[in-house]
């Protein structure tokens, strides 16, 4: 369980207990090591990193994730970017670059300091070739490819207190790190772990350990490794789950301080003055994530125009109604109101997160309803922010243009269905003016895609997981056809909803469905008969006669047992399902196919050669 | 004190707190390398809430030091 983590303002003391920790639950887990890792992490530093494995598997364990280490030896960064799997000894699925200026660039550092004019320009061209060396390294590796920031120097000349540091080391360290993210940051299916920003927020001088560095070249404090490890860790479990969909947050002394019910609307703490300002700070922060796509609600034991009133009419709330998705309140046990919110989103009760102030209602929901992830406000006001910042369970590394409509499109639904509760069905469809989009995916695609093939659990036929690079690996392949489907309506766009992945035989005769899957949001108005009447056209065009599909049962795509009898395939037995292409349903007259036909090649699928710059 | 450097030893190294004796060193444990020396002044400066000096840690080439070490910064139970 990734339960909270301890709150940020715990000290000193309680960072480095959490550090004594980390190793023991790692050195417990090599003890009684299980044989076959689900994860192999391959780790190349212009320092010795060895001493961050147990703080990167660490926070893996914590994550469910058994991880085994390679690090490849000491400062030979270039050449495992080139040849990962010599360096790692084999295969990796997450190759984790880290990299010091001083490492890599200290004549540069020395010359800058000593007024050397190009010293600056000669940095420039050592960080451009490290870059494109870290583009031949995604280009060629299947795997994860994370890059690390380099963090402010330590051990050389150039003094962090001096007057003229600004001008100086200072200035020498914004400029590199600055042009290292604008230049890795732009490579696709490169992640930065920024380990500049965690050196200052443990601070420089408790970052570094001038003993450890002078005895064994390895610079860092455990307690730095330990916050460096714990973030590397968070970033690699991301890209491996599917993150939470939705918070579920009491109000009274949650979203505010204090009881509306009691204290009534101008006596409950929200705004400027402490400890309102705490709660306003929280609010905030819900804001960013609904930003991200992770949806709000509320559940609250209240009479719900009281509560309500405070979203509406209360100046200094920072959230109002309209930033909810969905809300119970009542009077009920919250355990009740959890399922009713999440089937008004459409979503699983286990992709919510419950938010409350009340030990007794925390407890009681994990009783209840334990694949619900339950998290307790702290008491401390001021520990609340800190707190809800160092949950890892929206995580998610690519935040697609969906993620940040999603809330505001379910706005828009909730008018369709006003709408729809007012005229016939069929005129319904014909004023929807539905329009599909049914296209092979493009690059710029890829992320959201992956996000659907791992998020999906409901209309999901095979549940195939797949990771980003495998994603991209079927895309460039001329033996798959990846489709996306974008679904508009007059109320707004539903966005990209729908993915099929197809394998084609040798013979190109037959497509073979690996993986269908559609967000609940768009079924039910032709979208499904015109997805595979679309998808049969374009197998036709390309030679094809035959469809295989197979529906793979879970404990949670029922919704799909009929889609493909729905859809005219018929049985052959076990899992399987065919159709022949003679029999694919028609497009129905109130849908229109956008674009047409895809074709069957996609230059711009070629993936993008990275050129060595030496 | 004894019985403590033993498991912290122990643990670092991998092996079983009764083979760590006074004679412990790297020349008789292959487990004992730079990185394992690395960790073992980290884990011996958490066990014992002490810091070592590069000399100290340059000097403890064997398990009769690291006690005499520990003893001489006011570890009791030497």
């Amino acid at each position: 369980m990734s339960d909270a983590m301890p709150a940020a303002s715990g000290g000193e003391a309680a960072a480095k207990s959490a550090a004594i920790e980390a190793k023991k639950r790692w050195r417990a887990h090599l003890a009684s090591a299980d044989p076959k890792p689900a994860l192999r992490v391959g780790l190349a530093a212009s320092f010795t990193a060895d001493t961050l494995v147990p703080f990167v598997g660490a926070a893996l364990l914590a994550e469910n994730t058994a991880a085994a280490f390679t690090v490849a030896p000491f400062n030979q960064l270039f050449q495992t970017c080139l040849d990962p799997e010599a360096s790692f000894h084999g295969a990796v699925d997450v190759a984790v670059v880290l990299w010091r200026l001083e490492d890599l660039m200290l004549d540069e550092i020395t010359g800058f300091l000593a007024g050397e004019l190009d010293a600056l320009n000669r940095a420039s061209g050592k960080l451009a070739s490290f870059a494109a060396a870290i583009r031949q390294l995604r280009a060629g590796f299947k795997g994860m490819v994370i890059a690390g920031v380099p963090p402010y120097p330590t051990g050389v000349a150039g003094n962090l207190l001096s007057l003229d540091n600004a001008a100086g080391l200072g200035a020498f360290h914004r400029k590199l790190a600055a042009e290292f993210v604008d230049d890795v940051g732009r490579i696709e299916g490169v992640t930065l772990v920024d380990l500049d920003a965690m050196q200052r927020q443990i601070g420089v001088a408790t970052a570094f350990d001038a003993r450890k560095w002078y005895l064994y070249r390895q610079p860092y404090s455990d307690a730095f490794l330990y916050t460096a490890g714990r973030q590397l860790g968070r970033i690699v479990a991301a890209s491996r789950r599917a993150a939470k969909k939705c918070v579920v947050l009491d109000a009274d002394n949650t979203l505010w301080g204090g009881i509306v019910g009691e204290d009534g609307i101008d006596g409950i703490q929200i705004g400027d003055e402490f400890p309102g300002s705490a709660y306003r700070d929280f609010q905030k922060l819900l804001l960013s994530w609904r930003a991200q796509g992770v949806l709000l609600a509320v559940a609250s034991k209240n009479n719900e125009a009281d509560a309500l009133e405070v979203f509406d009419k209360h100046s200094d709330m920072v959230l109002k109604r309209e930033h909810l998705s969905a809300w119970q309140i009542n009077w009920l046990p919250k355990a009740e109101n959890i399922p009713l919110i999440a089937k008004a989103l459409n979503i699983g009760t286990d992709s919510l997160v419950f938010i409350d102030d009340n030990p007794m209602e925390i407890a009681y929901m994990r009783d209840a309803r334990a694949e619900v992830t339950s998290v307790l406000v702290p008491s401390e006001p001021a520990d609340i922010v800190a707190t809800m910042q160092a949950l890892t369970l929206f995580d998610q590394l690519e935040v697609t243009d969906e993620d940040r409509k999603r809330a505001d499109m379910m706005r828009a639904e909730r008018d369709r269905e006003t709408v729809a509760a007012q005229i016939s069905h069929a005129d319904f469809l014909n004023a929807l003016d539905l329009k599909i989009d049914l296209f092979r995916a493009q690059p710029e695609d890829l992320g959201r895609i992956t996000q659907l093939v791992n998020k999906t659990n409901q209309f999901n036929l095979t549940t195939i997981r797949r990771t980003l690079d495998e994603v991209r690996a079927l895309a460039n392949s001329d033996d798959w056809r990846l489709y996306g489907m974008r679904v508009t309506d007059k109320f707004g766009e539903y966005g990209l909803t729908g993915v099929v992945i197809v394998e084609i035989s040798p013979d190109r005769r037959r497509w073979t469905i690996d993986s269908l899957m559609m967000s609940c949001r768009v079924l039910g108005r032709g979208v499904e008969p015109t997805l595979i009447g679309g998808l049969a056209g374009d197998a036709r065009d390309q030679g094809a006669v035959e469809f295989r599909a197979s529906y793979i049962p879970t404990a949670k795509n029922a919704i799909c047992a009929s889609f493909l009898p729905d859809q005219n395939f018929t049985s052959i037995g076990g899992q399987e399902w065919h159709l022949d292409l003679a029999d694919a349903p028609a497009i129905p007259a109130h849908v229109t196919r956008l674009g047409g036909a895809a074709p069957a090649t996609t230059q711009a699928l070629q993936p993008q050669l990275a050129d060595v710059a030496e | 004190m004894t019985a403590r450097v033993a498991r912290v030893f122990s643990e670092v190294l991998g092996v079983s707190a009764e083979q760590i004796t006074d004679d412990t060193s790297p020349d008789n444990t292959p487990q004992w390398d730079s990185m394992a020396a690395m960790n073992l002044v980290v884990a011996i400066e958490d066990e014992f809430d002490v810091t070592l000096s590069t000399a100290e840690i340059i000097s403890m080439r064997n398990v009769a030091i690291v006690k005499k070490v520990l003893t001489a910064k006011g570890v009791a139970d030497a």
